[in-house]
């Protein structure tokens, strides 16, 4: 009977009171484990961002901003341009882009996208990155060429009255003749796309867009050659800079070339609010912990004073009753942090999505504020840093909090021992 | 003022000088203990008596270390006890010391095999012979078939049997017991009082009771009152022991 086993054999002394004090561990833990996840989802949508955007260049006509409405091919990038740029060595992929704009209310307005099917959904004015998440319908496939369907931001849905109830039904008819203070008008027939997804792109702008097969886009707006962006993929970070050369070469004066930076924005910005808050709310938890397991701890030396007394008369070490109870500490922590583990993985997701809504969109930028938890894959899966955070806070919060009753065991006087009777 | 007891302490177990523990609360001062001058042999039994709240309980704790005395010296086993740090106090209580408590204390959740391996864990004897010794000592208090049971398992002269072999655990040359049968009834109290008895054979036995009868098992009688020693017998119908020569009560 060593003294560490019979710590963790005291924990289960009085079994309702082990039920309330694990509830009460578990809660934290659990908190943390959301918050971890959070912290979690936010960085790898940084990190599938930077994919996006660390090997790859944008080609644009010269002066063009970007924002370009089908009027007109000087703002067009030639057709040509696509083949010259795929026969470079070290492109391992190109992405071409056809852009438009539809006024919506006032002076905002939405952005229709041409792309191919399966090529990445980028978004203006943002990372043109683009990681949009489909969270209703599908997304398009190679079926979908020339056809008149399209996939919506949940922004633009939302604007149009779709929404994944009446998805199979939904419609959108685009005006070509509608103008705005920088939106010319079309002389073309209005067009009815069939909307067959609905995306969450993680910010307010990304979500008002329309994504539909770059085929379908040349039919509706005209436009049987001529590109608004191609996007060029380097096969290695490495090698963006010698594609870059080899595009000036090849394409001189025609383009700009740029190397997108808006995930920095979205790095400095959102990724760095949201792990702030998940950190303070990780540090919150442990904080949370040490406050139980120093009430119970407490109860538990105050409770077995005379057992303490008189483990002492019998000779035992003040070190060694200490490490039965930091024993029991940590072993009513990690039932703690299991009970918390599982409760994470029955609601941790939904919960997550709560938390975030709640206690972290109100503290990111405003582009961000409604639209990032949409984005973000909130999973109630528990990788290894999840289980490591978990003993390592268990452990420290189980030291920490076992430090005052520790105290009291090292000062008890062996007197204890006859005190009760 | 103090009364002193003149004995010839060179081969004595136990030995005080002058030592008095008062206790204080606010101006109100309580002297437990009053000059207390004491040998006491090695082996055989001796018991305490008095009236209630005449220092019997404060006398065994301070000879067991339990706690410090406010003045005078104590010497057990050749040691003096005021000059040893805390963790010298505790080695001394698991090597020297064996107590016996009036409630028993036996640690609830452990059965009577592991109550009695405890002390042995404390003194880093390893799992084989701890368990080895545990046994021996709960066969010769009559518990070999209650080995697993734990403490609310066992009726109280049990528990006390199992709380005596805990005591015996690490071969202690001084027990220490405080009114070892206040719990219990007077037939399973005259069965502790003989098994008792039995242990003073090989070393010294020390007990605080009540029971008059059982005092008067004992090798020799010592008599507090207001925290003084007013006798010393050798009690009745026993031969005193060779190396126990109590002398006058008296003033020094
Ligand atoms: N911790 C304490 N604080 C103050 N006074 C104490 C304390 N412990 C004991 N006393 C007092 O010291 C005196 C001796 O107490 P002690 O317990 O030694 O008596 P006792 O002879 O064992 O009595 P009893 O037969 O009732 O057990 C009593 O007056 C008691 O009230
Ligand atoms: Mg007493």
């Amino acid at each position: 009977m060593n003294m560490l086993r019979f710590g963790v054999r005291n924990l289960f002394r009085n079994v309702p009171r082990l039920v309330v004090a694990a509830l009460l561990i578990a809660f934290p833990f659990f908190l943390l484990l959301v918050m971890h996840a959070i912290g979690g989802a936010v960085e790898r949508q940084t990190d599938k961002l930077k994919h996006n955007v660390d090997n790859a260049l944008q080609l644009r006509a010269r002066g063009s901003m970007g924002h370009v409405n089908m009027l007109g091919n000087d703002d067009i990038l030639p057709q040509r341009v696509l083949n010259q740029v795929q026969g470079i060595e070290h492109v391992a992929r190109v992405e071409p882009y056809l852009l438009a704009m539809t006024p919506t209310e006032g002076h905002n307005f939405a952005m229709i996208v041409g792309v191919n099917p399966g090529d990445t959904k980028r978004l203006e004015s943002h990372g043109e990155a683009g990681n949009p998440k489909i969270i209703a319908g599908r997304d398009l496939t190679e079926a979908d060429r020339g056809q008149r369907v399209a996939i919506i931001g949940q922004g633009f849905a939302k604007w149009a009255g779709i929404t994944p109830g009446n998805l199979g039904q939904a419609t959108l008819t685009l005006d070509l003749t509608r103008t705005h203070p920088v939106i010319f008008a079309l002389t073309r027939p209005p067009a009815t796309v069939k909307i067959v997804g609905i995306y969450a792109s993680g910010y307010v702008f990304g979500d008002m867009q329309l994504f539909m097969p770059l085929d379908t886009f040349r039919e509706i707006y005209d436009v049987p050659d001529g590109l608004s962006w191609l996007f060029a993929t380097a096969d290695a970070a490495d090698h963006v800079p010698q594609v870059e050369r080899q595009l000036r070469t090849l394409l001189g004066e025609a383009v700009d070339i740029v190397a997108p930076t808006s995930v920095a924005e979205f790095q400095r910005s959102a990724t760095r609010a949201v792990v702030r808050l998940s950190n303070g709310g990780i540090v919150l938890a442990a904080a949370l912990l040490v406050i139980v397991v120093f009430f119970v701890m407490l109860l538990a030396v105050r409770e077995r004073a005379w057992e303490i007394g008189t483990f002492k008369a019998l000779g035992a070490s003040g070190g060694g009753i200490v490490t039965a109870f930091l024993a029991e500490a940590v072993a009513l922590c990690g039932v703690g942090a299991m009970l918390g583990a599982l409760l994470f993985s029955l609601w941790g997701g939904t919960l997550a999505q709560r938390v975030f809504g709640v206690g972290v969109a109100p503290f990111l930028p405003a582009q961000y504020r409604d639209a990032l938890a949409g984005v973000l894959s909130l999973s109630s899966d528990l990788d290894p840093a999840a289980w490591g955070l978990l003993a390592t806070v268990c452990l420290l919060a189980a030291l920490a909090g076992s430090a005052w009753a520790a105290r009291q065991i090292v000062r008890l006087s062996p007197m204890e021992a006859v005190r009760h009777e | 003022m103090s009364s002193q007891i003149v004995t010839d302490a060179r081969s004595a177990l136990i030995e005080l000088r002058d030592v008095a523990k008062i206790y204080r609360k606010g101006r109100e001062e309580v002297r437990a203990l009053d000059g207390i001058g004491l040998a006491v042999a090695e082996k055989g039994m001796v018991a305490i008596v008095g009236p209630s709240g005449s220092g019997k309980s404060s006398l065994l704790h301070i000879i067991g270390a339990m706690d410090r005395p406010t003045r005078g010296e104590v010497i057990v086993a050749g040691e003096p006890l005021n000059a040893r740090p805390e963790a010298g106090l505790t080695s001394f209580r698991r090597k020297t010391v064996g107590f016996v408590f009036q409630s028993f204390n036996l640690i609830p959740n452990l059965s009577a095999l592991e109550n009695v391996m405890l002390p042995m864990e404390f003194d880093g004897v390893a799992g084989d012979e701890r368990r080895r010794r545990a046994n021996r000592l709960l066969d010769r208090v009559g518990l070999a078939a209650r080995l697993g049971h734990r403490p609310r398992e066992l009726s109280g002269g049990e528990q006390q049997r199992v709380a005596i072999a805990r005591a015996l655990a690490n071969n202690p040359p001084l027990i220490l017991a405080d009114e070892p049968t206040g719990n219990l009834d007077s037939r399973t109290g005259q069965m502790i009082y003989e098994l008792l008895k039995e242990i003073a054979g090989e070393r010294t036995v020390l007990v605080v009771t009540h029971a008059e009868g059982l005092a008067q098992m004992a090798d020799r009688i010592l008599h507090l009152k207001d925290g003084k020693l007013v006798a010393d017998d050798p009690s009745q119908g026993l031969k005193k022991q060779p190396v126990d020569r109590p002398g006058t009560t008296g003033s020094a």
